[in-house]
């Protein structure tokens, strides 16, 4: 269908749409080219509405401004650019021609090879190292001098290509990137890569943008004006905050000393052949050129870990010049960090007191050490290593060494020698944590105008522009408008027995609780039709309540109803899981998956239809609260933003238990139950998403075992009734007809509130010329009345 | 005599490959960590055995065999081949696990102590680089160079001492007075936040009494069955409540501003209470110099200090004495005006103690890491 939004022309795709001013909101922002935030329920198309009308925003004003969309895993990805496929076929199609247009998908090299060899590799790691040893420039320049090395055929036809034209215009999904790069025999990634400046469109991951160490090399072509779009972001901050920490630990030191120890040789073993490469580099940082083949370098191994406002923009420092001073400086800080590892009692220092005291016993200054990872770089291209992976522990300490050398405020050291605190045998870890999710996000929102942050479950909104600290133009949850009520959410808080029920530590692990949430599960199993999903804190409580659960006869009860599946760390194991459970949902079994509020299976995979017709949340998903990392950033959230540890932490755990919920309605037809089990929930309930709070009644906010399931039954009942995708029209979905009368209705509102505000702005001014008038004050400040105010003054003041 | 780790090893994962460059691969097995070279002990049967080193040729051994050795005055090494005579007074517990290192760091450590310039010393950043690498290079000299390459670098290093005497004073007074003030700085800092910190918590606890209190208060006028006064109690806990809202406020803000002068205040924000929004005053016709009125003049000279408040001394008998001189006066005052426009607060502030919101906020979460457990719901 085809409409106008103020003037802007948006054709969407579909013959329907879903109700609401996501458009008209989103447009208000790119306009005053601002940031936003907005919370759209899952299953109502924000995707297309989205890339709708950027769409149509770029078409039709001349700036064409690009548009940058993240998302956060691999089918998001594809599942956006597959609709944006779509989109651009309906537009040719209305149209009558095919616009300039590209867009293209960027993923990993692992997703992205095509090399015989290369693509069967299994882990990442390896394959953009293999990859990296085929495809770097030194490769290539033996080559042509005869040398008798491998390269990859993929990447250097790429050579033979014009450079801004590697790629017919169009949608490439990411298989059609992979099949266009076998057909033409030229290497999927790099194309998407080096194409990225001339695309319109881009989508890919949030680390491309967040994490500097990718993002200095993937996204600093970028223009200005980009449109980014951040969706599913409700996790963002974390992802921030783990974009700019390490960890370090006893085992990769070791490895790290290694890699120094193979640097060292490496250096003898060229000084004695070329030695010629080694004083060319040197030269070169001698005259402080920052690498000037280094921006066409795609290919680096590392890069500085830092932001790019904060790189030192200088000659890198006089003693850690030669390679060899530079490994026995990087040695020093290695053994320094053993050191300090063997400390057996917590530690947490703030980066300025472990900078004094590694001068006081290493004599290593801050600013070389600030050096470290670009010194690193730089050097493993003048040795020309292949074997990266080899190196990765080394570089993991020389990010490490850059980080803590460049930030001073927001980031904390700890040191923890016990992986819990009942443990005896030493396994120390040396966290460097940022406390702060603005500092990574930060040069984002500097650089560009516009930003939006969107997802189905971002509230409260008003703590992300809190912390990470922006300023938006529109912030705005969207209700939800469905043609029949087809989610319950209902907040149970008794057991059967009127005990309250919760996961909070005092309790949880009492008898009576744990077999109220049995009979809970069991009650619900039997009314439940097809699958069922159970979400607990934490893996620990699971693993101690179904433990409860068998020795006190609840999993027998609920197997006669249903399939019993769990998750576990394990990715395998749990991926095989959600298979069985897949076959017990749509064979008619039924299943019951038992997963974990922060694990995978609450984050990525969607429960449509019979996969997920209740899921059942036991417990506020908290953190561990006695985390002291996250005890760090509670006390510095309280200090610079003034955001309270309780409200933090509820905040987290409510985002957390909306995402849950999310899970299983993903689309209008699709139908679910959504109970809360915990007495916490109700004090809670605000925070919840606006979709969800709206649809929460009253009634079904204090329920004990027995009414809710009652309630659910009812609800079932309703459910059962065959449902037309006829009745959904005007209410859920909107056709052109109904879209017409909603602008119509909008114009007359529009027009009568000018009107009414035409009126007052009539009326205001004869107001206060009157008390002027009366005041015998005689100012003139009439410079914009007419005539006919004038007379209506006259005629005021006669009456005075 | 078992050939794995005693279980008495400190840390599991330690006692294997842990690196250890000074010792042959003799022994695979019981790494210099768990056993003592000389005497052969391990750990496994001298628990707190503890490591010595000598800076006079790095070897270790346990504690007990430095006693055994040199109680009775200086001997020889006892590692073959090693003769270099120790004394009992120079052996101390190495801080590095890899001697070489430790070894390094005491060469470096007499070198910083004579090539102490700092970088406003020099004229270029490059001069500065160029030092630093010479220095470098007579360092790593000394490491690990030759015979003959420590003899020159030792010469160097004597020869600039002895020019560069008063310098080198100078400098390290420098040096030390910076650790001291960033020592001081620290201390000052993890002060602040400690404070805050308990401020914070005994907000905290006050705010949980304080419903504790209202909700007892609720009840006892419900038990007395006076419902008017239930109600009045109520709106007068809420009055209250809010007037020690209005207290913290004025305290809150006291410490923000006495803290992060720079931050702004439109931040702060205190729950529950709601942002006034005023209407935006009635715009009056655009002005482009804003009320300005630009009539262009020529700087002039002015003979004296004219101002209505001291013009009427000016003839005033009682204020002419002998030797006073109004222009004087009058040239002093502007003098004190305007004498801090040379001083440069932001250089200032970089050396002195000057505590930035962020800095405190990092060191108390660091505290709060490590500290006591945390009340929650």
């Amino acid at each position: 269908m085809e409409f106008n939004i103020d003037d802007l022309p948006v054709l969407f795709p579909y013959p329907r749409i879903y109700p609401g001013s996501y458009m008209v909101d989103l447009k208000k922002t790119l306009d005053a080219t601002g940031n936003a935030v907005l919370e759209m329920p899952s299953g109502t198309g924000k995707t297309i509405t989205l890339l709708a009308l950027i769409v149509a925003y770029q078409q039709y004003y001349p700036s064409h401004r690009k548009l940058i969309y993240c998302s956060r895993t691999m089918s998001e990805i594809e599942k956006a650019l597959v609709e944006l496929k779509a989109l651009m076929k309906f537009r040719a199609d209305r149209l009558g021609y095919e616009e300039e247009f590209r867009g293209l998908g960027l993923t990993s090299r692992k997703n992205l090879c095509l090399h015989p060899s290369v693509k069967r590799e299994k882990s990442g790691n390896v394959v953009d190292a293999r990859c990296r040893s085929l495809t770097a420039g030194f490769v290539k320049e033996k080559k042509e001098k005869g040398e008798d090395v491998e390269v990859c055929v993929y990447h250097d036809n790429l050579d033979l290509l014009e450079p801004h034209n590697l790629i017919p215009n169009g949608i490439w999904t990411l298989d059609g990137l992979l099949r266009y790069g076998e057909q033409h025999k030229q290497c999927p990634y790099f194309t998407a890569r080096r194409m990225m400046q001339y695309c319109n469109v881009i989508i890919y991951s949030y680390h491309y943008l967040l994490d500097p160490k990718i993002a200095e090399r993937v996204s600093k072509d970028l223009s200005q004006d980009c449109i980014i779009v951040f969706d599913e972001a409700h996790n963002i901050d974390n992802v921030c905050i783990e974009s700019l920490s390490t960890d370090i630990t006893e085992d990769s030191l070791r490895k790290a000393t290694r890699g120094a120890q193979n640097l060292e040789n490496k250096i003898n073993e060229m000084r004695e052949s070329d030695q010629q490469k080694l004083q060319d580099e040197y030269e070169k940082l001698v005259e402080g050129l920052r690498g000037a083949d280094e921006g066409r370098q795609e290919d680096s191994f590392m890069a500085n870990p830092t932001l790019p406002d904060d790189l030192l923009k200088e000659a890198v420092p006089g003693n850690i010049r030669k390679a060899e001073h530079f490994v026995t400086f990087l040695r020093r800080f290695i053994e320094y960090l053993k050191t300090r590892m063997k400390v057996r009692q917590v530690i947490s220092e703030t980066p300025p007191s472990f900078l004094a005291h590694l001068k006081e016993y290493t004599f290593i200054e801050k600013k070389p050490l600030r050096f470290c990872a670009e010194r690193l770089t730089s050097l493993v291209r003048t040795l020309e290593l292949t074997n990266i992976e080899d190196y990765q522990p080394l570089q993991e300490v020389a990010t490490f060494a850059t980080l803590v050398a460049t930030y001073e405020k927001g980031f904390l050291l700890i040191l923890e020698p016990y992986e819990s605190d009942t443990a005896e045998v030493p396994n120390p870890v040396l966290h460097f944590t940022c406390l702060d999710a603005a500092i990574a996000i930060k040069p984002v929102f500097d650089r560009f105008s516009s930003v939006i942050i969107t997802s189905g479950t971002i509230s409260p909104l008003e703590m992300y522009p809190k912390m990470l600290d922006f300023q938006t133009v529109v912030q705005e949850s969207y209700a939800i408008t469905l043609a029949r009520r087809s989610f319950l959410p209902i907040v149970v808080t008794r057991g059967s027995d009127q005990a309250p029920i919760s996961t909070s530590f005092q309790v949880r692990n009492e008898p009576s609780v744990v077999r109220n949430y049995g009979s809970l599960l069991t009650e619900f199993a039997k009314i439940t039709p097809d699958g069922m999903v159970v979400f607990f804190p934490s893996y620990l409580y699971m693993e101690s309540i179904i433990s409860m659960w068998q020795g006190m006869g609840i999993l027998d009860e609920v197997w006669k109803y249903k399939l019993i599946l769990v998750e576990t760390p394990d990715a395998q194991e749990t991926s095989l899981a959600l298979e069985t459970y897949r076959t017990a949902c749509c064979n008619g079994r039924g299943a019951v998956l038992l997963c974990v509020a922060r694990g995978k299976v609450s984050e990525g995979i969607d429960f449509d239809h019979q996969y997920g017709r209740t899921v059942l949340c036991i417990g506020v998903p908290f953190q561990y609260t006695e985390s002291r990392i996250l005890k760090a950033r509670l006390e510095f959230l309280r200090e610079t933003y003034r955001i309270r540890e309780n409200d933090f932490l509820s905040f987290d755990a409510m985002r957390h238990a909306a995402q849950c919920l999310g899970r299983v309605l993903r689309g209008k037809d699709d139908y679910g139950l959504m109970v809360l089990a915990d007495r916490r929930f109700q004090k809670k309930r605000a925070q919840l998403p606006r979709w969800i709070n709206q649809a929460l009644l009253d009634t079904d906010v204090n329920l004990s075992t027995d009414m809710a399931v009652s309630s659910a039954r009812r609800f079932l009942k309703t459910m059962a009734q065959p449902f037309l995708a006829k009745d959904q029209e005007g209410i859920s979905t909107w056709s052109m007809e109904d879209l017409r009368h909603h602008q119509e209705k909008m114009d007359d509102e529009r027009i009568k509130e000018l009107q009414a505000q035409r009126e007052r702005e009539l009326n205001q001014p004869v107001v206060a010329r009157a008390a002027n008038a009366a005041g015998g004050d005689g100012r003139e400040s009439d410079y914009e009345m007419d005539d006919f105010d004038e007379a209506e003054l006259m005629a005021l003041d006669t009456n005075i | 005599m078992s050939r794995k780790a005693p279980p008495g090893a400190r840390g599991a994962g330690a006692s294997t490959s842990n690196g250890t460059t000074s010792s042959a691969p003799a022994l695979p097995t019981i790494s210099t960590e768990d056993m003592c070279p000389v005497c052969k002990t391990i750990r496994y049967l001298n628990k707190d055995m503890e490591f010595l080193i000598n800076p006079e040729c790095y070897h270790s051994m346990c504690s007990n065999c430095v006693n055994r050795l040199f109680n009775d005055g200086p001997n020889q090494c006892p590692y073959a081949g090693c003769n270099r005579t120790l004394r009992r007074k120079g052996f101390r517990s190495a801080f590095f696990g890899d001697l070489a290192v430790e070894r390094e760091v005491d060469i470096r450590r007499r070198v910083a102590a004579v090539f102490n310039q700092a970088e406003d010393d020099f004229e270029t950043l490059r001069d500065y680089n160029n030092y630093l690498q010479m220095v470098e290079d007579l360092t790593f000299d000394l490491v690990s160079g030759g015979e003959a390459q420590r003899r020159t670098a030792e010469a160097t290093l004597g020869r600039w001492e002895a020019e560069h005497k008063a310098e080198i004073e100078r400098n390290r007074k420098a040096g030390r007075e910076a650790d001291e003030q960033s020592r001081r700085r620290l201390a000052a800092e993890r002060d602040a936040a400690r404070q805050r910190r308990v401020e914070a918590l005994q907000e905290a606890e006050e705010e949980k009494r304080e419903r504790v209190r209202n909700r007892e208060a609720e009840l006892d006028n419900l038990a007395l069955g006076d419902a008017g006064a239930g109600a009045g109690g109520a709106q007068r806990v809420q009055l209250k409540r809010r007037g020690q809202a209005a207290a913290n406020r004025a305290v809150e803000a006291a410490v923000h501003t006495a803290v992060a002068a720079a931050a702004d205040v439109g931040r702060l924000s205190i729950r529950g209470l709601k942002e006034k929004k005023k209407a935006p005053a009635p715009e009056g016709p655009y002005d482009p110099f804003a009320g300005l009125d630009f009539v262009p003049g020529r700087y002039k000279l002015h003979t004296g200090l004219g101002h209505p408040g001291i013009d009427k001394y000016k003839d005033d008998p009682a204020h002419i004495t002998g030797g006073y001189s109004f222009d004087e006066y009058t040239a002093r005052a502007m003098f004190e005006a305007f004498a801090g426009l040379g001083v440069f607060i932001e250089d200032e502030m970089e050396a002195g103690i000057g505590l930035s919101a962020g800095e405190v906020a990092t060191m108390s979460a660091g505290i709060a890491a490590v500290g006591d457990r945390m009340e929650l719901d």
